[in-house]
């Protein structure tokens, strides 16, 4: 609900800047809301190896997330927990549940180019960076259609990254595409937010694909196929037991 | 014998006190290069000694690229088959091949329900050979608790327990000790999750905390198995037994491996920051042996300065018989060479005796020196001909050119003017 207030304050607002904290707050919210459930297919490019996951997720506010893989079949069963500060993956064939120290959650998730803290959201853009509109690039968007926001993590925040540029839609307020840039001012990566459907009655670019800008080639495309919002989940979902019965719960 | 030749002889015994004194700045000067050359040929040759034959190999094989940026898929293939050619070449004792691969281990805490692995560090993965690298560094002597990995067919299961060594300090970070169990997490070459679990076998203190911090070793099978990296290696250190034979050593494996994808490198290449260490080292060397030999030239031109000065009157007497000034240039230069070569034969006694002395009780540093992760506390000299020949040329040098400067001087005396004075 705060985020549908927070969205018409939004669109209300349009041509006009609408403000900068409302509009982080809609993007980190967009995905999550207060609790949701979701069923993702993640395919990965690389150059030696390509492969597809699919996995169920769940999350509630901003410090719980359930992610389990259904397949393929060597990793099925699994799966990571957040919880608050701690983050735990649990490994089927070992049957053995691991802490992810904190100097791991830049490390790849599952080999892909998200990393432990894109898959849990440790890192929201509105409490760890600070945004600012800024000129729309040369040439793009004609029509005004987009806004242009520039994100600076806070000293506090650990990330490889200098700065963010982002593109949104203005409506729906929908992200369009994420630029990342190291502190030379080289492209790091880049994000791009298409397909958007509507998921139980909320608005979502169904396709999210990540490209590193130096490994041609390789990509990880995020493909949300089913996902509901602001049903309830069960507390003993974001559970140590849980995560070692793959989700069963 | 000849005039010049005589007469320089018979000079050299005219004034005992003043030959003598300057035969010792000479000998001084012999023997301070003589030592510091020996000493340092020999702290670098044993250093260097030591750390190619305890790790790297003298010279090591990777696929080309690998060392500018190590990446896990650039791998040696069918590295048996390199294996064999390698022990066709003269020079190599033996081969050790390697993976390195990045992992999360993670130990359980203590009381921790046995599936919860809480401790968790990121590490640098090395799968060894056990019999080659034992073979060829003597692995197990850097093991200071529990034992060696062994070699076993479980390797290939992954379901099973494997073995691990991990380093001194990482033991320490994970709480382990030998007997615990770990878990390891990382991901295989084809995009899938590796993990197994691990009994800890042993603690390797190699001597270098940041290495035995990051560094857990596993048998080479299992790394293998692990990584899907099947009969592929990164790395294969050859070891030549000595440093003298490295380079012929280099280009016979390099002629026997006719493979483009197949970098050959000998120590001066992989270990090149103890190499660059070496050489700035080598320089400053140099600047100690010049001001060595500058303070014996000066003292060299000193007495012979006072030399001719003391005797102008006996040039002049020497010149109003008619020598011609180049007769007299030549005995000055001849005297001075003598006295050169007497100081070189000096020179080599006391050096000898000295380097001998420091082969067998090194300089004690202060502040051990730490060179590609291995500290070396005492600095042991070496004989070698360049301890000899570098300062007797030198010495040798000095004395006939410094001499050359009073004995133009003498040579150009004014016999009138000369005699005159009393």
């Amino acid at each position: 609900m705060k985020e549908l207030v927070l969205a018409a304050a939004v669109v209300l607002s349009a041509h006009a800047q609408p403000d900068v904290a409302a509009v982080l707050e809609h993007l980190d919210q967009l995905y999550r809301s207060d609790n949701s459930h979701a069923e993702m297919t993640m395919h990965i490019v690389t150059d030696h190896w390509e492969r597809t996951l699919e996995m169920e997720v769940w999350s509630e506010g901003s410090d719980k997330t359930f992610i389990v893989v259904h397949a393929p079949a060597r990793e099925a069963g699994s799966a990571t927990l957040r919880l608050g500060s701690e983050m735990w993956n649990y490994l089927p064939n070992t049957n053995s549940t691991i802490r992810i120290p904190p100097s791991m959650m830049t490390g790849s998730w599952m080999g892909s180019d998200l990393t432990n803290n894109d898959m849990v959201k440790e890192i929201t853009y509105s409490s760890d960076y600070a945004g600012e509109y800024m000129d729309q690039p040369a040439g793009a968007d004609p029509e005004g259609e987009l806004l242009y926001l520039r994100l600076t993590p806070e000293p506090s925040t650990a990330v490889v990254w200098a700065w963010i540029e982002c593109a949104v839609s203005r409506d729906p307020l929908l992200p369009v595409w994420e630029k990342y840039y190291d502190s030379h001012g080289e492209l790091i990566k880049t994000i791009t937010f298409t397909e958007v459907e509507n998921m139980d009655g909320r608005i979502i670019p169904a396709v999210m694909s990540i490209i590193p800008a130096d490994k041609e080639g390789q990509s990880t495309t995020v493909t949300w196929s089913d996902a509901s919002f602001n049903r309830g989940v069960d507390q003993d979902v974001f559970s140590l037991a849980n995560l070692q019965t793959g989700g069963d719960m | 014998m000849n005039l010049p030749l005589k007469l320089a002889w018979r000079n050299i015994f005219r004034q005992k006190r003043r030959t003598l004194l300057t035969i010792m700045t000479m000998t001084g000067g012999f023997v301070l290069a003589s030592l510091s050359i020996g000493w340092m040929n020999g702290s670098y040759g044993n250093m260097i000694e030591f750390f190619t034959s305890h790790r790297t190999g003298q010279i090591q094989l990777h696929r080309t690229g690998y060392l500018d940026d190590p990446s896990i898929y650039d791998t040696l293939d069918n590295y048996l088959e390199v294996g064999a050619e390698l022990e066709k070449v003269e020079d190599v004792i033996s081969w050790a091949p390697r993976i390195y691969a990045g992992a999360l281990l993670a130990s359980r805490a203590e009381g921790a329900s046995p599936g919860m692995f809480s401790n968790s560090a990121g590490a640098a993965l090395t799968g060894i050979d056990p019999l080659r690298e034992e073979e060829s560094t003597s692995f197990s002597r850097q093991i200071t608790g529990g034992t060696m990995l062994t070699a076993s067919a479980a390797d290939s299961i992954l379901f099973t327990t494997g073995q691990i060594l991990l380093g001194k300090e990482l033991a320490l970070v994970l709480d382990v000790q030998p007997g615990d169990s770990l878990v390891l997490f990382s991901q295989a070459t084809d995009g899938s999750s590796a993990d197994r679990r691990y009994v800890v076998t042993g603690i390797v203190a190699t001597g270098n905390i940041d290495l035995d911090r990051t560094t857990a070793y596993i048998t080479l099978a299992d790394a293998q198995k692990l990584f899907a990296l099947e009969n592929r290696v990164h790395e294969m250190a050859v070891f030549t037994g000595s440093l003298n034979n490295v380079q012929r050593a280099t280009a016979a494996i390099s002629e026997v491996l006719v493979d483009d994808s197949i970098a050959v490198e000998p120590w001066q290449v992989f270990a090149k920051e103890l190499y660059t260490g070496m050489k700035a080292d080598e320089a400053s060397l140099q600047i100690t042996l010049g001001i060595i030999i500058g303070m014996a030239a000066l003292g060299v031109l000193n007495t012979i300065l006072m030399m001719v000065l003391e005797r102008r009157r006996e040039f002049g007497v020497m010149k109003a018989m008619g020598t011609r000034p180049s007769g007299i240039i030549r005995m000055i230069v001849l005297e001075a060479s003598i006295m050169g070569v007497l100081s070189v034969t000096a020179g080599c006694v006391v050096s000898t005796a000295g380097l001998l002395y420091l082969s067998e009780h090194g300089l004690v540093l202060d502040q051990p020196l730490d060179y590609g992760g291995f500290t070396f506390s005492e600095m042991l000299a070496t004989i070698s001909p360049d301890c000899y020949w570098i300062p007797a040329v030198c010495i040798m040098l000095t004395a006939s050119v410094v001499s050359l400067i009073p004995a133009v001087k003498a040579a150009h005396t004014d016999p009138a003017r000369s005699l005159r004075m009393v």
